[in-house]
């Protein structure tokens, strides 16, 4: 009797892969000391749709609206870096309205899969009125999109090359109003949230992740900033103009999840800051560069990657100089930033798993692919 | 002291209950009442597809040329033509799309060299079988009728 | 376009989609030079086959034992930290089937550099998952995929397929429609998943 009384072997706890908290289809499989979290393991695939081979049995062009589904709350960045690739496979560059137009949306998509993630994020530790404005700025960032290429969520805004769509009229007055009202949104957030004391003794000193670790794990965007390392690809290696835009990196020390929640917070007014930058830049001019209707890139390979909202997203697509890419394979920032779930969730409580698998921002549709 | 004392009186709490009645007032309603109220889609949106015909003389404007079918990454768009002896011109016979594989990526209407096909601004697809996805030449030419319910 | 392979229903024969040239051209590469290929050229000497640029990108080609320690080395010495991502292409007509493609980015000089290596069918390369935690999952990827079996891995299962799955999808000689058929009857219920 006392043997099973005081038996202290380890529970193995299945989280997922419904649960509301892990943002889809995500499986943990936790072993539990108690409420100690002494390993977990994912399980992932359940959104597995094998887009790197329907990429080898497509043209160049077709395969473009399936990258947005990838990312699907950050679609527009997923379109600009498979176009940045193909542009370089090419050795072709877009024109500068078309670049300028390109970092104006990719920057309302920032913000846009910021606002989801905060959304989300605040929904999981317990606070559930974010969500609800968030969700509200959101809907201002989907109906730019909306007017100007017809679609919100999978959008396919960017065309090998350039742009598709010219821009609608009013579409300067749009982002300029989304940025004169959005700052005072944030700060709306901030005082809902970061003084309040449950969100702060939730979220210090949970899921710490130092530099060093980043690095070793490939942990990109905001989860690298947040350990103090100031590195940004926007920065680091510009693409699409992004060297002429003013704009800082905001990084933190701690590497906690309460310092994600500020940098992530911070970067949404830096996209603004770049917005207003962006919307006066924008000139007259050809939205698409000379490209072939035809689009056989010369036997090569190439990889090219952007910073997306949750980090380094990258394309190394390899080309037979056949109309079909012949490989393309996807780097994508969730899947890489997921391995760091482990170090992070060890020896955490059973509740901060929720706030950790928030504050690394998948979207299992780019974890599965 | 201030900080213990703010705790002590849970203004931290107050503060974002603040917020939250703020955003009380009717005037801040943001939720649409769909569907009793329908709402305005942008003029580009790519919803159900169309095939426009000629408002002069009731003739489609598609000259069967097949470049929609092969744009389409998910090869959905069959297009049906024959060849007329007189004219030497060839012309549609059927157009079926089969709308429950569409993800709706517009480049069909890209391809389109006569703005026949054309995503429209209908967004209500939804029918009761598989097979009423798959739209043929008539239901492309005079659009959907999804029932309108009263409220 | 007219050689498109599409996901119809009807089952086709699995046409190679790709029709291969008579006399395959080649990439337009240019030799990269450097400090670092002379370093590299110097400490590993015959193992480095090539080391070129593409489009402003480098690469290098290396013999399959010699990865292992160009990684380490290339971490250690040259300061290229953040391994990046692990991929692998498939070239059925080869001897040495596969490219294994390992991407490199260093924090300090912020610069990129591909590590490749052609392997044949049935080579265990060896796991990097000791310099680069981040190799696990990556390689499990690659495993996954191709049914490239690193050794030295220390958890080389299935990641995004089931893992009594057989077949690799990835592999050119696996048609795009083509799947498990028992495990889709075992674990669905259904006749086939098309």
């Amino acid at each position: 009797m006392a043997e099973t009384f005081l038996d202290s072997s380890e529970l193995v706890l299945n989280m997922g892969p419904q649960h509301p908290s892990t943002h889809g289809v995500l499986r943990v499989v936790l072993r539990l000391d108690g409420e100690k979290v002494m390993g977990t393991e994912c399980i992932i695939g359940y959104l597995h749709r094998g887009v790197e081979k329907i990429a080898e049995n497509r043209t160049y062009q077709m395969f473009a609206p399936y990258v947005d589904r990838m990312d699907y709350v950050a679609a527009v960045s997923n379109g600009l870096g498979y176009c940045l690739a193909v542009e370089k496979l090419l050795n072709v560059e877009a024109p500068p309205r078309a670049q300028t137009v390109r970092v104006a949306l990719t920057e309302l998509n920032r913000i846009a899969s910021h606002l989801i993630w905060l959304g989300t994020h605040a929904l999981d530790i317990g606070a559930i009125t974010p969500l609800f404005y968030t969700m509200r700025e959101r809907e201002e960032i989907l109906n730019i999109f909306e007017k100007y290429c017809g679609a919100r969520l999978t959008t396919h805004a960017f065309r090998i090359g350039g742009l598709q769509y010219e821009l609608y009229d009013g579409f300067e007055q749009d982002v300029s109003a989304f940025c004169d009202m959005f700052p005072a949104r944030i700060d709306e957030y901030e005082e809902l949230l970061s003084g309040n004391r449950i969100w702060v003794d939730r979220l210090t000193n949970i899921g710490v992740l130092n530099a060093a670790q980043c690095k070793q794990y490939g942990v990109t965007g905001p989860l690298l900033r947040a350990a103090g390392v100031r590195w940004d690809l926007r920065k680091a290696q510009p693409y699409s103009g992004y060297e002429n835009y003013d704009f800082e990196i905001p990084i933190r020390e701690n590497g906690d999840t309460y310092d994600r929640y500020i940098v992530r917070m911070q970067e949404m007014r830096q996209s603004v800051r770049i917005l207003r930058q962006a919307i006066k830049r924008i000139e007259p001019g050809p939205i698409m560069a000379k490209v072939p209707k035809v689009i056989k890139p010369p036997v090569g390979e190439a990889y090219v990657s952007i910073e997306a909202p949750k980090g380094e997203l990258g394309y190394y697509i390899v080309s037979d100089g056949s109309t079909q890419p012949y490989r393309v394979r996807v780097r994508p920032p969730s899947f890489v930033n997921l391995q760091a779930l482990e170090p992070m969730a060890k020896g955490a409580l059973v509740a901060d798993i929720v706030a950790i698998i928030g504050t690394i921002d998948i979207v299992l549709g780019e974890v599965d692919r | 002291m201030r900080k213990f004392l703010k705790r002590l009186l849970f203004l931290d709490l107050i503060e974002g209950l603040v917020v939250t009645f703020r955003s009380q007032h009717p005037k801040h309603i943001y939720t649409e009442q769909y569907p009793a109220q329908s709402p305005k889609v942008a003029e580009r949106y790519r919803g159900a597809p169309r095939l426009n015909i000629n408002p002069e003389n009731g003739e489609t404007l598609c000259i069967a040329c097949n470049l929609c079918a092969l744009a389409c990454p998910e090869a959905l768009i069959v297009v049906g033509s024959e060849r007329n002896e007189q004219t030497r011109r060839k012309e549609l016979t059927t157009f079926t799309y089969d709308t429950s594989r569409c993800m709706f990526c517009g480049l069909c209407e890209d391809a389109c060299p006569v703005d026949a096909l054309e995503l429209t601004q209908d967004f209500e697809l939804a029918t009761y079988t598989r097979e009423g996805q798959i739209w043929d030449r008539q239901m492309l030419e005079e659009g959907p009728r999804p029932k309108q319910y009263k409220f | 376009m007219a050689d498109e392979q599409t996901p119809d229903a009807k089952p086709k024969p699995a046409a190679p989609a790709h029709a291969a040239p008579k006399a395959p051209p080649t990439m337009a590469a240019v030799p990269w030079d450097g400090e670092l290929p002379g370093r590299l050229k110097e400490r590993f000497g015959e193992q480095i086959n090539t080391a070129a640029s593409y489009l402003g990108q480098n690469f290098l080609v290396v013999k399959p034992e010699a990865v292992f320690d160009l990684i380490e080395y290339l971490k250690l010495e040259a300061g290229f930290d953040y391994l990046v991502d692990i991929t692998a292409v498939d070239y059925p007509k080869r001897e040495l089937r596969f490219d294994l493609v390992y991407i490199l980015y260093s924090f300090e000089r912020n610069e990129r550099v591909r590590v490749k290596t052609e392997i044949p069918d049935g080579y265990r390369p060896r796991s990097v998952v000791d310099i680069h935690l981040t190799a696990n999952w990556l390689e499990r990827e690659v495993f996954d995929m191709f049914g490239i079996s690193f050794d030295g891995h220390p958890d080389l299962r299935r990641i995004l397929m089931p893992e009594d799955w057989t077949g690799y999808p990835l592999r050119k000689d696996y048609s795009i429609i083509q799947m498990d058929n028992r495990w889709v009857q075992e674990n669905l219920g259904i006749e086939s998943g098309q």
